[in-house]
């Protein structure tokens, strides 16, 4: 009972989505800022008649960030009624991956990732790691009124 | 796997049903209600209300809710008695099934949001089921049959016991029936999909679980749906509303031959389900899913995009001494034609305003019972439209009006009979459109006032001038959080979110008018549409932003020479216009995209003059580019919902392009922000 997982890379480390979750990926021809949105956003994007958010994983996990170049992808998600991009150095792969191989991630990666990784699941020699998307994306509402 | 899947193609049609069906109910129950109150029968309601629970009840079961069907079950079976009673509910029996209504709502709610519904509220059941019990010793009541089931052919480890009572429990001659449908190409051709065999069936009795099967079918299918209901109709009449062959109709018992001959009352029929249900599917309206509408909008959008291409395209070429003239009568009749489409599209976003409002008086209703305070809710809303996104956002802020009037304005009715009033509180709510693209709300009651000097005390400021003053003082934000403020002015409760809906959001206008001891007036004037508007493009720290036309009182050239910098001011510096002194903000500044330092160097060329709170301020930017007509698309996503972003539009370049809302912004992000009020005192 193997699982399509979409495969993308930042920082080189190769991470990967429920094939389910993704809508959809895109070349990434820059984003519209938008003021007083939370810094890991990096802003807008319209991808087949639709505006929406794009967070950046390099700044997400803390990497400097990355000159964009054709590799550059948006990995569309579908959260509930949400739809996010996530900004990746590239993906351009998908693997059949079995659940019930990934694994609890290893101490050492649970505190250099933030909890952003989910679980691991090594295919032949590499590791792939199952990112939390809801958590990647945040949920946090930036301040309302922005008082203070 | 397969029901899941299923499941989800059902939900957003189920939901929206679901939604419409409760809405009838509580309407018909607060009817039912009124009569209760007066000691009289009302069975019309009694029966739309049975009515509206029966079809949730029967749609529930299809999309396998069951936390819905338990409830609408029960209240469906106390409803029952209650119109073979000829439609008389006693006044105790309101509140349970107000509950239960609310208990069905909340798990819409649920489902809606993607998730789970919750399971029943402990105890609601029993409440439920004891209505029936009190109400139940009719004369002539049907007697229900048990009816053993065929386990195997019935699912029955699939069953959950509601269902199976539904199934088993029936009156007259229903009997409980299983048919197969195998959908297929050669049937979907000729319109016989599960959905429509499902519909005919629903009409036919009572539909109680439909179970999507995975495996080898007859007929070469590979999949087969399992209705179970409990019907009178005849196998022919079932296997004709399947599409025929290659499904099956099969009877899940063998007891039901002999039903009428015990000595069994006759046959009540379930009343007038069919009939209504038909009427109400050939009407002259049309549901649509709003993402339906919005996509249309985007393709006029794009469209009109396209034409100011061509209509550069066009000036080129005539620039240039091409002959353009049948060309330019071509484009100018075009963009008529795209006026006119555009229109036609707004008008199907329209809603009445009195359907928008629909739920207020269950407010009112909820709040008498809370307060103890008599009122009495007028409408006076007539046929007034309004676009739909405009319509979902007004509703928070008449719904804290109307809360405000009854929870604080309105005296106890012992002080309304000192004062000499009727012991009645009213709150009227009045709307009108104006020509001008405009809708005027009012929220009226006849309370006490506002007492602006101990309003003004509270606050620990001089007593407010006039009532815009007041309005003022009201929606500091947090005025309504310190004690005892409400109980004493008799307003005050988070007004600031009101104003910030109508004034922020909307782009439109609050008043106020009170005076005390006779009742304070609302008066919300909100756009009719906030999805087209005419728009002024400009360039700021080297981006493209869009602002409403509308919101904008002037638009001036800055002559660096002229502008004065007060010291300490972080960067806000001034200009003059006309004799007076405007402040100017470095919008680039305000964005983030600049410092204010930055800001300080480079004077911005054009300033968009807004008033902001009575105020006049200037924002600096770079380029004038333009007007135009844009799309505004609201961004819904918490990570981009900022104050002063009213949305994105597409100018025609495939990138988002940041609708701003000056005075949002300037409010939000001001220099030392939240000033203004506490340096004036």
């Amino acid at each position: 009972m193997s699982v399509l997982h979409v495969v993308f890379k930042v920082d080189g480390a190769e991470y990967v989505l429920p094939a389910s979750d993704v809508l959809q990926m895109e070349s990434f021809t820059g984003a519209t800022p938008v003021p007083g949105a939370p810094a890991h956003v990096a802003g807008l994007v319209q991808v087949r008649g639709r505006v929406i958010p794009v967070v950046d994983a390099r700044r997400r996990f803390g990497l400097p960030a990355l000159e964009r170049s054709l590799d550059t992808r948006v990995v569309v998600g579908q959260l509930g009624t949400r739809t996010v991009g996530l900004l990746v150095d590239s993906a351009r792969e998908v693997l059949k991956l079995d659940p019930a191989k990934f694994q609890p991630p290893p101490p050492l990666v649970v505190e250099g990732s933030k909890g952003f990784v989910k679980a691991v699941a090594q295919v032949g020699p590499r590791l792939v790691m199952l990112i939390d998307f809801p958590r990647v994306i945040g949920e946090e509402t930036p301040d309302g009124d922005g008082k203070r | 796997m397969t029901a899941s899947v299923d499941l989800a193609d059902f939900l957003p049609a189920y939901l929206a049903e679901v939604e419409e069906l409760l809405d009838s109910a509580h309407r018909h129950l607060m009817a039912v209600e009124a009569s209760a109150r007066r000691g009289s029968a009302h069975p019309k309601s009694v029966r739309e209300l049975f009515r509206a629970l029966h079809t949730i009840k029967g749609l529930s079961a299809m999309v396998d809710v069951e936390p819905i069907v338990s409830i609408s079950h029960w209240m469906e079976s106390s409803l029952r008695q209650a119109d073979q009673a000829g439609g008389r509910l006693p006044e105790s029996s309101v509140e349970p099934l107000m509950e239960g209504l609310r208990a069905v709502e909340q798990r819409m709610r649920q489902l809606a949001s993607g998730k789970d519904a919750a399971p029943v509220p402990p105890g609601l059941l029993e409440r439920l089921e004891a209505l029936g019990v009190s109400t139940s010793v009719v004369p002539g009541a049907a007697r229900p049959v048990a009816v053993t089931l065929d386990e195997t052919l019935a699912l029955g480890s699939r069953l959950t016991p509601v269902e199976r009572e539904q199934l088993t429990t029936s009156v007259g001659h229903r009997r409980p029936m299983r048919v197969d449908f195998i959908p297929g190409a050669e049937r979907a051709a000729r319109g016989i999909t599960i959905n429509s065999v499902r519909e005919r069936l629903a009409t036919l009795g009572d539909l109680v679980k439909v179970v999507p099967l995975a495996g080898p079918a007859p007929g070469g299918g590979s999949l087969t749906f399992v209705l179970l209901l409990s019907t009178e109709a005849s196998d022919a009449v079932l296997m004709e509303a399947a599409g025929g062959e290659p499904a099956q109709v099969r009877a899940l018992s063998t007891l039901t031959a002999s039903l009428a001959d015990d000595g069994a009352p006759a046959p009540v029929r379930e009343p007038e389900l069919e009939e209504p249900e038909e009427g109400r599917r050939s009407s002259g309206t049309l549901r649509v899913e709003v993402s339906r509408l919005d996509e249309a909008l985007e393709r006029l959008a794009s469209l009109v995009v396209n034409r100011s291409r061509l209509q550069r395209a066009v000036a080129d070429l005539t620039a240039v001494g091409a002959p353009t003239r049948e060309l330019r009568a071509i484009l100018h009749e075009n963009g008529r034609q795209l006026r006119d489409m555009r229109a036609a599209i707004l008008r199907l976003r329209m809603v009445r305003v009195g359907d928008v409002l629909d739920r207020l008086p269950l407010l009112v209703r909820g709040l008498r019972r809370t307060t103890g305070k008599p009122v009495r809710l007028e409408m006076d809303v007539g046929d007034a439209e309004l676009d739909k996104a405009v319509a979902d956002r007004i509703l928070p802020a008449l719904v804290h009006l109307v809360r405000n009037a009854v929870d604080h304005a309105l005296e106890s009715p012992e002080e309304r009979r000192a004062a000499g009033k009727s012991l009645e509180g009213t709150v009227r709510l009045g709307c009108h459109a104006n020509a001008s693209g405009w809708v005027d709300l009012t929220v009226t009651d006849d309370g006490r006032g506002v007492d602006a000097e101990a309003v003004a005390r509270r606050a620990r400021v001089p007593a407010p001038r006039d009532s815009d003053d007041l309005l003022e003082l009201l929606c500091r934000p947090g005025f309504s959080t310190r004690e005892e403020v409400t109980s004493t002015s008799g307003r005050g409760m988070g007004m600031d979110i009101v104003r910030r809906i109508v004034v922020d959001q909307l782009g439109g206008d609050l008043r106020l008018e009170t005076r005390v001891g006779v009742g304070t007036t609302f008066h919300l004037r909100v756009p009719l549409t906030i999805t087209l508007l005419d728009a002024i493009i400009f360039e700021c720290a080297g981006l493209r932003y869009a602002v409403a036309v509308g919101s904008v009182e002037e638009l001036i050239e800055v002559e660096a020479a002229r502008v004065v910098r007060p010291a300490g001011a972080h960067g806000v510096a001034l200009v003059e216009r006309r004799g007076q002194a405007v402040s100017l903000v470095s919008l680039a500044q305000l964005l983030g995209s600049a410092s204010a330092q930055q800001a300080v160097d480079a004077t911005p060329a054009r300033g968009l003059v807004v008033r902001q709170r009575g105020d006049l301020v200037a924002f600096g930017v770079d380029r004038l580019l333009g007007q135009q007509e844009i799309v505004l698309r609201p961004l819904e996503d918490p990570l981009v919902r900022v104050p002063g972003v009213a949305g994105a539009t597409d100018l025609g370049d495939g990138q988002p392009t940041l609708v701003l809302d000056l005075n949002a912004l300037g409010a939000a992000r001001r220099p030392g922000a939240g000033g203004r009020e506490e340096r004036a005192t």
